[in-house]
């Protein structure tokens, strides 16, 4: 028998596409509620039939926002959790990186986690909870054309060890997820269908990622199956790039 | 129902790893302890679940054909494996002796190759399988007066990794638990009560969630990494340390 949200709410960013949102389905299929954050709904309307899902238009770069919204949910249920997705990619050969597309890559793939890691763990702080940031295999193995992009998923790295360190014993955990290349629409800006699934042919396990392998890492750092595990970095990348 | 193999099951993370996936797998108990695997699985049984113990010197290449052998006699082919068999011997380093070396050596690196080595040929031949080997956190930080513990988990985790990379094509994955300090026979020593309980507290104190793991804290994460939820994940080591190593 199922309860709605019955272990609690974990907040999703990045939720209306890719990793966040089945990430999402997954939870609320294991008994969780979910608050979706996104800059546009996207598909999480396939999620609202689903009794715990909640959906809050917000820009992860608005701190005020999202810790307004976040502290509203806290009002209706206990916050158990952030899974911070929502990211950006917009590929740029070095020398013709703008200001401006660095700024908005450091703003939505690092600062935003570190806001939403602010407003969440008031609420979790004493009372246990998880959280899982999203990072990539791109953070320690680099990509050419995407140098703002492996500082801003690099910079994760340091801050979910840092802030695991801070929190260890307050109950909360957080660690990493670094994906490889993944099914989802993120990489499709600069990627056809046919790019994209060529790069299998360079990967161990012989296929790119979907979102589905990417949100089981997630939930298994989520739930209590890794109550002992903070502060890692949990790599799904098909057995590319062992080091 | 689908078979999974665990060595070193008689006592710790290894027992834990047995009670935890019996519940939905058959499990092979095997130990250099027979009595202990035994009485282990027959633990299991009166639980409903399915178990049976064999015995196994994992450093030595007949004793694991004779297990692969009698396992495959039994049970037919085994589905998942779990090579968490080890020691740790400790000494200052000028003072370990080559037998304390090549024990330890071979316990863990050989133990791992002689036993994926006995049940990949049939994981190839289904085109699936899911091994689990155990490291430890010693193997990235050192180990004073455990050299040859650390040295030889390192090692098993360079095999790990090539064994993912050459059984990918396989869909066969291989990864290994890194565990921190877990509250197990090998971390007690036959300590007595006092003194155990001192040395638990002060050892979880320097472990930044401020306590020691419970076997059952690494075997969730064995589970996982042998189960389809971890179809994407292959050459990799989970730590479940408490913080004490982030890497």
């Amino acid at each position: 028998m199922s309860s709605v949200g019955a272990k609690g709410c974990v907040v999703v960013t990045g939720v209306g596409s890719g990793i966040g949102f089945e990430t999402a389905r997954r939870l609320l299929a294991a008994d969780y509620a979910v608050l979706g954050i996104d800059r546009s709904p996207g598909r999480s309307g396939e999620l609202s039939s689903s009794a715990g899902f909640t959906f809050a238009q917000c820009d992860v770069r608005d701190g005020d926002l999202q810790r307004a919204t976040i502290a509203q949910q806290a009002e209706k249920g206990r916050i158990v959790g952030l899974v911070a997705c929502a990211g950006i990619i917009e590929r740029k050969p070095y020398l013709e990186l703008d200001e401006d597309t660095f700024d908005r890559h450091l703003d939505i793939n690092l600062k935003g986690p570190f806001l939403a890691c602010q407003a969440a763990l008031p609420f979790m702080r004493g009372q246990g909870g998880s959280i899982v940031l999203v990072s990539s295999s791109i953070a320690r193995t680099g990509s050419a054309t995407a140098g703002h992009y492996a500082a801003s998923k690099g910079g994760l790295l340091g801050l979910a060890r840092t802030l695991a360190l801070e929190v260890a014993r307050e109950g909360v955990r957080v660690n990493t997820v670094s994906p490889g290349v993944t099914d989802t629409p993120l990489p499709r800006a600069h990627a056809s269908d046919a790019e994209l699934y060529a790069k299998a042919s360079r990967i161990p396990l012989g296929r790119i990622a979907r979102p589905e392998d990417v949100a089981e890492a997630i939930c298994f750092l989520i739930g209590d199956e890794s109550s002992y595990v903070t502060g890692q970095d949990l790599r799904v990348t098909g057995g590319a790039g062992l080091f | 129902m689908k078979t999974v193999l665990i060595t070193g099951a008689a006592s710790g993370i290894g027992l834990a790893t047995a009670r935890l996936l019996s519940q939905q797998m058959r499990v092979v108990l095997a130990d250099r302890n027979y009595e202990g695997a035994e009485r282990a699985a027959l633990e299991i049984e009166r639980g409903g679940g399915r178990a049976s113990a064999v015995e196994v010197d994992v450093s030595d290449a007949r004793s694991v054909a004779r297990m692969a052998e009698k396992t495959q006699r039994e049970l037919g082919d085994v589905h998942a494996l779990f090579c968490n068999a080890g020691v740790s011997p400790k000494a200052p380093f000028e003072e370990w002796r080559e037998s304390d070396w090549d024990t330890v050596i071979d316990t863990h690196i050989k133990g791992v190759f002689l036993c994926t080595r006995a049940f990949l040929p049939q994981m190839c031949a289904r085109r699936e399988g899911a091994i689990v080997t155990t490291g430890s956190d010693y193997s990235i930080v050192g180990h004073r007066h455990g050299a040859g513990y650390a040295a030889a988990k390192a090692g098993i985790y360079a095999l790990t990794k090539s064994i993912a990379l050459e059984f990918a094509p396989f869909n066969i994955r291989c990864n290994s638990v890194g565990p921190g300090p877990i509250e197990t026979p090998l971390l007690r020593k036959g300590m007595a009560d006092a003194q155990w309980a001192a040395h638990k507290a002060a050892r979880g104190e320097r472990v930044p969630m401020g306590r020691l793991g419970q076997p059952e804290e690494v075997a969730s994460v064995v589970a996982f990494l042998l189960s389809e939820r971890a179809a994407y994940i292959t050459g990799q080591i989970v730590h479940p340390n408490g913080g004490s190593v982030m890497w």
